[in-house]
């Protein structure tokens, strides 16, 4: 199996999806010549040509908007937002037309859209270039939203997110774009809504996406050698949850860790640990820890942003902590 | 050099049948309008923003449209879908969000959009359309047809950002689409002077390079004109037309808890005399192209059928719960 970046495996998956259906186009900033900033795009322009590959001026607004008019006629267009952090100047046009002409139009309209939003931190490229913001999109009904964590699910779940016939927000985690890892050819296709156990554990659960994925793993190698064994939930898509999942890992790992980058004060990992209150309760033998960064703003300077990034460092301890409570129920077998 | 007329000439190219069509479709929106109005107001939904006096404009702007053609409304009037062909039964069945509507009772009617009649859905938020209907006209342009886009808004959305995004998409793209601002000089109770920087809309065309004309938009035959040539500019790949046309409302912004906003009697009682259903009768009259009583029916035939609408939109049953939590998602 070939080894690519995110970055190439959301290039192979753009091709494929294009070439597959002429309605398919790619819209956004300097994504046609220039091949991106992140060089997802790169190429394209060439095999497509400038009516399939397109440059915008700098009209957030006008490139969620056209790619909502276009969608509601039947194209599929993949739009590009380079920071999510510039999400501010599009805001109205993803919550209030993209999210709801479904509703709106009784059924007889959809927005087959792929909205692609680089997200993150790590990078030291301060406030307005690091922001995880996927918690304002998962409070927004009408859109679905996917993050992978890595390149085989990136190009999966692009693919998967171009046939959709919802409009899909898709947080590329910036830092890993450079990622390398194995990729299957062809068209591979990974369903939203379906996370993924990446390690199996039975001491704990955690559960996390995009770049925590990472953390998580390296944590749980850690872990490993003081004897705890840790369950990785690489959720892939936090709209609609796979429920399901966390469920059966929790019911039988009995504690629950949710990790994510974005700030702790509303993120999604809220979501998370009250659903699994409400339907797990009886399995869990601890309360269920939170690991987020603090809610500030993401500083620029590399000490400063590796405050923001103290998830990442804390959540060692939080399995710590986790296995270390005792709990006075009884265990049930 | 981009070109500013200003059309009040009327077209002679007409047949008598078309613009007695004019007139019937023209008379059976205000009819609409006065009763959408009245029964907003009698409580029986929670609002209408009325665009009593403005009839002209959709009557004589998507006159010559296909269905192919898409038109993005706003929220004031719903005079586009029912000259488009939306039936006022089913206009009457959206306000009072009865089971049996095209909206199925979720959304306020003028974010209804009617695709088989190239009626594209409109939203609350004025102007944010401008950029979906340069979208569709991206569309048109990949599918390589020559159906034509006309985005309507109005003067207080041509403050926002998504007016000049929109239009300088479509003009660096040249995309065959309308930008038809209906200028009824108040935003709310905000008027033009007030909002407005350099006081003229039209003016801003000429910024993005745009063709554009400024219209008398009582003027039916004046409205039609302008935008037959917008719209044949368009289809010939000639890229975008901007007209303003200058209108007014006779009615408050909209029914629900709007005081009556900051204007004189006078200045309602100089718009009122140049209503555009009353110069279409002058005109057909005058030249003999229809009688009065022929008039008088259209007249009577809009009455009746709103009241036939109304009188089954009252019965009409409202839809079980279950329809709110439907088509969030395909």
């Amino acid at each position: 199996m070939p080894e690519m970046t995110m970055a190439q495996a959301l290039n192979e998956a753009h091709r494929i999806a294009m070439q597959a259906d002429s309605r398919v186009f790619a819209i956004g900033e300097d994504i046609g010549d220039y091949g991106g900033i992140y060089r997802v795009t790169v190429g394209l322009l060439d095999e497509f040509g400038k009516d399939r590959v397109r440059d915008t001026p700098i009209s957030e607004a006008a490139i969620v908007g056209s790619s909502v008019g276009a969608a509601l006629v039947g194209c599929r267009p993949i739009l590009e937002i380079g920071f999510v952090d510039f999400v501010g100047t599009c805001w109205d046009q993803i919550i209030n037309q993209a999210a709801k002409y479904r509703y709106l139009s009784g059924g007889k309209a959809s927005v087959p859209l792929v909205m692609r939003m680089a997200c993150g931190a790590g990078l030291g490229y301060g406030v307005h270039h690091s922001q995880s913001l996927e918690a304002w999109f998962t409070h927004t009904p009408g859109i679905k939203v996917v993050m992978p964590a890595f390149p085989d699910d990136a190009k999966g779940l692009l693919l998967a997110a171009v046939d959709d016939d919802d409009p899909v927000a898709f947080f590329e985690h910036k830092f890993l774009y450079t990622y390398k890892d194995a990729v299957p050819e062809g068209r591979h296709v990974v369903p939203i809504g379906k996370g993924k156990i990446r390690r199996e554990g039975r001491d704990l659960t955690i559960v996390c996406w995009s770049r925590a994925v990472h953390w998580a793993l390296d944590v749980a190698e850690k872990a490993a050698t003081e004897g705890i064994e840790c369950e990785v939930i690489d959720l892939r898509t936090l709209v609609p949850l796979d429920e399901d999942l966390i469920h059966n890992s929790v019911s039988r790992t009995n504690r629950l860790i949710v990790c994510h980058e974005a700030c702790r004060t509303s993120g999604f990992g809220a979501e998370i640990v009250s659903r699994v209150v409400e339907t797990s309760f009886d399995f869990l033998e601890a309360p269920p820890i939170r690991v987020a960064a603090p809610d500030i703003p993401v500083p620029n300077s590399i000490p400063l942003e590796k405050v923001y990034l103290r998830p990442e460092s804390e959540l060692l301890d939080a399995v710590h902590k986790l296995t270390g409570v005792r709990f006075h129920k009884l265990k049930q077998h | 050099m981009p070109k500013t007329t200003k059309k009040t000439e009327t077209a002679n190219n007409l047949t008598d049948r078309q613009l007695k069509e004019m007139y019937r479709r023209m008379v059976l929106i205000r009819r609409f309008e006065e009763v959408a109005f009245e029964k907003a107001l009698a409580g029986n939904y929670a609002n209408y923003h009325g665009a009593m006096g403005q009839e002209a404009i959709p009557v004589g702007a998507c006159f010559d449209l296909t269905p192919e053609d898409g038109t993005m409304i706003t929220h004031r009037g719903l005079g586009v879908p029912i000259t488009r062909g939306v039936t006022v039964k089913d206009i009457f069945a959206g306000l009072y969000g009865r089971a049996d509507s095209p909206t199925r009772g979720r959304i306020p009617v003028y974010h209804m959009g009617e695709p088989k009649l190239g009626v594209l859905t409109g939203t609350s938020m004025v102007g944010s359309v401008i950029p979906l209907a340069s979208g569709k006209a991206l569309a048109n342009k990949l599918d390589k047809n020559n159906n034509v886009v006309i985005s309507f808004f109005g003067d207080g959305a041509a403050n926002r950002g998504d007016f000049h995004e929109g239009i300088n998409l479509a003009g660096v793209w040249n995309l065959a689409i309308v930008f038809f601002c209906e200028n009824n000089f108040y935003a709310k109770s905000m008027p033009l002077e007030k909002s407005t920087a350099g006081g003229s809309i039209i003016r801003r065309a000429d910024g993005y390079g745009l063709p554009s004309m400024l219209v008398d938009g009582n003027d039916v035959l004046a409205v039609y004109d302008a935008t037959k040539q917008a719209v044949a500019r368009a289809r010939e790949g000639g890229g975008p037309t901007f007209i303003e046309c200058e209108t007014y409302r006779w009615t408050p912004h909209s029914t629900a808890g709007d005081r009556e906003f900051a204007r004189t009697e006078e200045e309602l009682a100089s718009w009122k005399a140049k209503c555009p259903v009353r110069r279409l009768e002058a005109l057909l009259l005058e030249t003999g192209q229809a009688s009065s009583e022929e008039l008088n029916a259209f007249d009577e035939a809009a009455q009746r059928e709103i009241e036939e609408a109304i009188d089954w939109v009252e019965k009409a049953s409202d839809p079980g719960p279950e329809v709110a939590l439907e088509n969030v998602y395909v």
